[in-house]
């Protein structure tokens, strides 16, 4: 049998625990790189998607189709959902909640339709990838307008990360104005402008989409 | 117009607050007021601004050069009493030097042809800077979003800016006029974007709060996008909320 003394003990132990500690660590640098290439390859497979798209000169149902299908396929959609309806979302009725669903993928559709030819001004260049804990991360980038009229901008991609699914976007944000939070704050507005009405929120997002549709938002001159 | 700020500032700020259940932001209390005033600056933009960012736009790209330049320039010296005030001696350098080569073409012309342009200092980020509380969301007529803390700020700039102190008219011209000048460059150069807001949204008053705050807190962290922001707290909590 072998002894050890406590000095010997304890400093093997301690080497235990670091050598655990240290492999531990890389582990996790491991997984968190794994995670920050996800991210930045979903994004830029999405950036090589719409411009294949555009690329083919859509019609306006592709272009609708297109959406869909990018909404499914890179995004979120069930958490993006959640979080732009706010706080009213745990009280509401699945009822309510799948008419709110989709109404605000109406609006989302209608304003891709109105906007996609924008993406054809624009480049976008990846910049870099940074962890904001275990279930999120940010992807980096700058976007140029290729005309020149606005000046460059940073971007940055929000994304889910959550252990044993695949990554998705779920919030995008210029210069530091986040879409999903501006969505949310003006969402919880019309609830609590309208007594709490979940119902008015359905209700504004049916005609948002219906009046951006219609083209009742003037663009330049 | 320093004169006339500060008394709005201070009625604006009795006007009664809402309970807090029926507030739709909790930074917003006066919301019903603002709400008014925001209508009403909604209408001039209508009468005013957006007819007159549409000349703006009609005119030769060099001309909205020119503007542009002018109203960045007008704002330097408040950008290099800011800066210095905040211990940012390089910008404040900067904006000084800008100022000074630029002035010889009132502005209209960037001699300096620098990359790094100054970046925006004004008397609510010294303000954020020296840990004043913000206060409360005030919709001010026809100067638009802020807080008491920046519109504060905005009264300060208007007293301190050096050029209301040159003694020659030309330079109080140049300080009386910079601000429907900025205004009508400002709506110009994001027409489209502030049309979204005008028309697209269902609620254009709550947006533009929501897109002031965080506009707002991009200039405070001079869009350092290594600092964690308002925004990522709220996901970070939301996903962790989700377990």
């Amino acid at each position: 049998m072998v002894k050890y003394g406590f000095s010997e003990m304890s400093s093997r132990m301690m080497g235990m625990v670091l050598g655990l500690l240290i492999s531990l660590s890389v582990t996790a640098q491991a997984s968190a790189n794994d995670r920050l290439e996800e991210g930045t390859i979903l994004v830029n497979n999405l950036v090589e998607r719409i411009q294949t798209v555009l690329d083919e000169n859509p019609s306006q149902d592709d272009i609708r189709a297109e959406t869909n299908a990018i909404i499914d396929d890179y995004f979120d959609y069930d958490l993006v959902s959640r979080f732009a309806a706010g706080q009213a979302w745990r009280s509401t009725s699945d009822a309510e909640k799948n008419d709110y669903k989709k109404a605000f993928r109406r609006v989302l559709l209608a304003l891709a339709e109105t906007q996609f030819d924008y993406f054809r001004r624009i480049e976008y260049t990846p910049k870099d990838a940074i962890s904001k804990g275990p279930k999120l991360i940010i992807v980096n980038g700058m976007v140029q307008d290729k005309t020149g009229e606005y000046p460059d901008a940073m971007i940055s991609w929000r994304i889910s990360t959550k252990a044993g699914q695949p990554a998705r976007i779920i919030d995008l944000e210029v210069e530091n104005i986040s879409m999903l939070i501006t969505q949310q704050q003006e969402n919880t507005a019309i609830i609590r402008q309208n007594g709490g009405s979940f119902q008015a929120l359905i209700d504004a997002l049916n005609k948002q989409a219906d009046d951006i549709a219609a083209g009742k938002q003037p663009t330049s001159d | 117009m320093r004169f006339f700020i500060l008394p709005l500032i201070v009625l604006l700020s009795a006007c009664s607050s809402m309970p807090s259940d029926q507030m739709s932001d909790a930074r917003d209390p006066y919301e019903n007021t603002n709400r008014s005033v925001f209508e009403f600056n909604m209408a001039v933009d209508t009468a005013v601004v957006e007819p007159a960012a549409k000349g703006y736009r009609a005119l030769p790209e060099f001309m909205q050069t020119g503007l542009s330049n002018h109203a960045e320039w007008t704002s330097y010296p408040s950008t290099a009493v800011n800066s210095a005030l905040q211990g940012k001696f390089e910008n404040a350098a900067l904006a000084t030097v800008n100022f000074l080569v630029n002035g010889l073409t009132l502005g209209f012309v960037d001699l300096t042809e620098d990359e790094d342009d100054p970046i925006r200092e004004d008397f609510g980020q010294t303000l954020a800077a020296w840990s004043v509380p913000e206060g409360s969301y005030i919709m001010m007529p026809l100067l638009g979003p802020g807080t008491a803390r920046s519109h504060t700020g905005f009264l300060l700039d208007a007293i301190t800016n050096p050029l209301g102190y040159s003694g020659q008219s030309g330079a109080e011209t140049i300080q009386y006029t910079s601000t429907p000048v900025n205004v009508v460059t400002f709506r110009g150069n994001n027409f489209d974007q502030v049309n979204d807001v005008k028309y697209g949204s269902a609620d254009p008053y709550a947006k533009t709060r929501s897109l002031y705050y965080q506009y707002r807190e991009g200039q405070l962290n001079d869009g350092d996008r290594s600092q964690s922001n308002d925004a990522d707290d709220a996901f970070d909590s939301f996903l962790s909320d989700e377990n």
